[in-house]
């Protein structure tokens, strides 16, 4: 107790969650259905910080992300199913393989700006999907890939057990752990050299290059790193559930992410972690509540809709806005204003 | 003397618009050197094609490196101001969000490496680099008498210090040449003074300067030397008082009469 209060109260609040999460899945009230809904929420919080590197650091439109999560999750199966290979090793070689597969798509489109680039992201997890359903010999199609093997701890190789994990629990910590070391790697490289280079990026690109920032490189390295985000929880979603199938890998996964940013604050990583929860319990919410209320369970889209329409209009740069990001929705007002403010000056 | 920029038969078109026709100066190592011309002359357009934006359709720009001379033709601009040419913009560009010492810092950029694994994983290396960083990005804010400034938002400080900071962030590149385009529009008459001052110290370096301005008070004050451009075409060059005296340079300015008048 000593030790708690010497800390700074915003390092109270996070090690009061931290503790929270730990003991989570043996309060009372905690169902195995909750900490289904929970795991996705940390599931989703990997993700959609993967993603916010894209948008929310460089300030390019990604809506291509649920590509490389595709990737992720099948090369993830696909190594389980056929090499039996262990979770723990699949993890780097996901984070490889979706950096990969972020400079393959990255280099040869960054050149492009703005929308045009946006178009082309999303291109490609079309086309992922597609590959995902008509290459029937390597994903078996649309009759998806079953039978995974879950995670498992494999100590026989030293003498020691073997132990699977079965039921909740076990994933929700695995996951409690990986989300720790997402946000840990999301602050560490927002606070450097690199992370300094993405903001110059958001923020003036001419000046970006002025000062020797080499624009291409450093946004195939964005790419890459939440490429890499994605793949890694691909791996995770592939483990965990146990089956996939293509059409998990629709293009709306990506815009439901894209969803959590924008909500959350882009560019924040607490914002963005917020936003994921609150997407994802509200669709478990919507899920419930909709049946009950005598409407189908996809008028939940509408209600996404709805939200991020009223969010657009009374608070565009998110619940947790940055500075960088809300200035530049109130855009247009600025701009007008440094017109003014020049004219000034010439009197 | 040598010189450390030789400007050769230079030519930019857009079009059929001929912004720069035959434009040639040296800059010697050392000097600062003052572009002056009415609007639309061409000068930026100069600037422009020395800092890799854009790209000469004629001609040639040779900058002196450390060890060897480079043609700046054709080269992007973030390799330009590796080879230490640094630059500030006409109307101010600043990493408006940010820090006063977070822009200074992206300023040290090219003059360091770490990347995505040092950023992580924070070993000796990383943080010792990114100690000289803070540290030589305070020194450049203190240097342009910006000291203490360091946590303020960038677009919320004045006028004047926004300018002096364009200024450090150019100065944490370690240039051999600084361009500054029009560093004293909209300053008032200390400012300019204090600018003037300024201008004399990164000299006192050993950094040459190219300087674009209006403010004839700041180009007679500091510039050992002027280049005058008109349409697009050199016009005259010499001390700045030979300038100012030189009938074509008036004409130029005030138009045909003006100069008789006179």
């Amino acid at each position: 107790m000593f030790i708690l209060q010497k800390m700074k109260p915003g390092i109270q609040i996070r090690v009061g969650f931290l503790l929270l999460a730990l003991i989570l899945p043996f309060l009372p009230f905690v169902s195995d259905y909750l900490l289904h809904i929970i795991i996705l929420i940390f599931l989703y919080m990997i993700l959609a910080l993967g993603l916010n590197i894209v948008p929310g650091f460089n300030g390019l439109l990604d809506l291509g992300y649920v590509g490389f999560y595709g990737i992720g999750a099948y090369t993830s199966g696909l190594l389980t199913y056929h090499l039996g290979l262990s979770f723990w090793l699949i993890i780097p070689l996901a984070f490889i393989n979706g950096a990969i597969w972020g400079i393959l798509l990255g280099a040869p489109t960054l050149r492009l700006t703005g929308d045009y680039f946006a178009i082309v992201t999303f291109g490609f997890s079309e086309l992922v999907v597609l590959f995902l359903t008509n290459e029937i010999w390597l994903t078996r199609g649309p009759l998806g890939l079953p039978g995974i093997e879950p995670v498992s701890i494999d100590l026989t190789l030293f003498g020691g057990p073997k132990w699977e994990f079965i039921g909740e629990v076990p994933y929700y910590y695995l996951a409690v752990f990986m989300v720790l070391v997402t946000v840990f790697v999301m602050h560490r490289v927002q606070d450097s050299r690199l992370g300094r280079a993405w903001f110059a990026i958001r923020d003036d690109e001419v000046a970006a290059v002025s000062c020797g920032i080499n624009l291409l490189t450093y946004k195939v390295i964005a790419f890459a790193i939440s490429a890499a985000f994605g793949a890694v929880g691909g791996s995770f979603f592939a483990r965990w559930v146990t089956f996939l199938s293509p059409d998990m890998f629709k293009f709306w996964e990506s815009f439901l992410i894209l969803c959590m940013i924008v909500l959350g604050g882009m560019g924040n990583i607490w914002g963005v972690m917020i936003g994921a929860a609150v997407l994802v319990s509200l669709s478990e919410i919507l899920r419930d509540l909709l049946p009950l209320l005598g409407l189908p369970v996809g008028v939940r889209f509408l209600a996404f809709g709805l939200i991020m329409v009223l969010m657009m209009r009374y608070r565009p740069a998110g619940l947790l806005p940055i500075p960088a990001v809300a200035a530049q929705m109130r855009a247009g007002r600025v701009k007008r204003k440094k017109v003014k403010a020049s004219v000034g000056l010439k009197k | 003397m040598t010189p450390i920029l030789s400007i050769e038969r230079l030519f930019k078109r857009f079009g059929g618009l001929v912004a720069l026709r035959d434009i040639r100066f040296d800059i010697n190592q050392g000097e600062i050197v003052g572009l002056i011309g009415p609007n639309g002359a061409g000068k930026t357009t100069l600037f422009n094609c020395v800092a890799g934006v854009e790209r000469p359709t004629g001609g040639r720009i040779i900058f002196a490196g450390k060890n060897r001379s480079v043609s700046l033709v054709g080269k992007k601009p973030e390799t330009v101001t590796a080879l230490g040419i640094a630059r500030t913009f006409q109307n101010i560009r600043l990493f408006d969000n940010m820090t006063v010492l977070d822009n200074v810092k992206i300023g040290r950029h090219c003059r360091t490496r770490s990347l995505f694994f040092g950023a992580v994983i924070r070993h000796r290396a990383q943080r010792k680099e990114e100690k000289a960083i803070t540290d030589s990005a305070h020194r450049f804010l203190e240097f342009v008498g910006l000291q203490g400034l360091g946590g303020e938002i960038a677009s919320s400080m004045p006028y004047g210090h926004q300018r002096r900071l364009e200024i450090a962030r150019a100065l944490a590149t370690e240039p051999r040449l600084l361009m500054l385009d029009e560093p004293a529009a909209g300053m008032n008459p200390q400012e300019s003074l204090d600018l003037m001052n300024l201008i004399r110290r990164i000299r006192d370096r050993g950094i040459t300067i190219l300087l674009i301005e209006h403010d004839m008070k700041v180009v007679m004050g500091v510039c050992e030397r002027v280049v005058v451009i008109n349409y697009g075409e050199w016009l005259a060059e010499g001390a700045p008082q030979e300038v100012q005296d030189n009938p074509k340079v008036i004409e130029a300015y005030l138009g045909t009469g003006a100069a008789n008048a006179a």
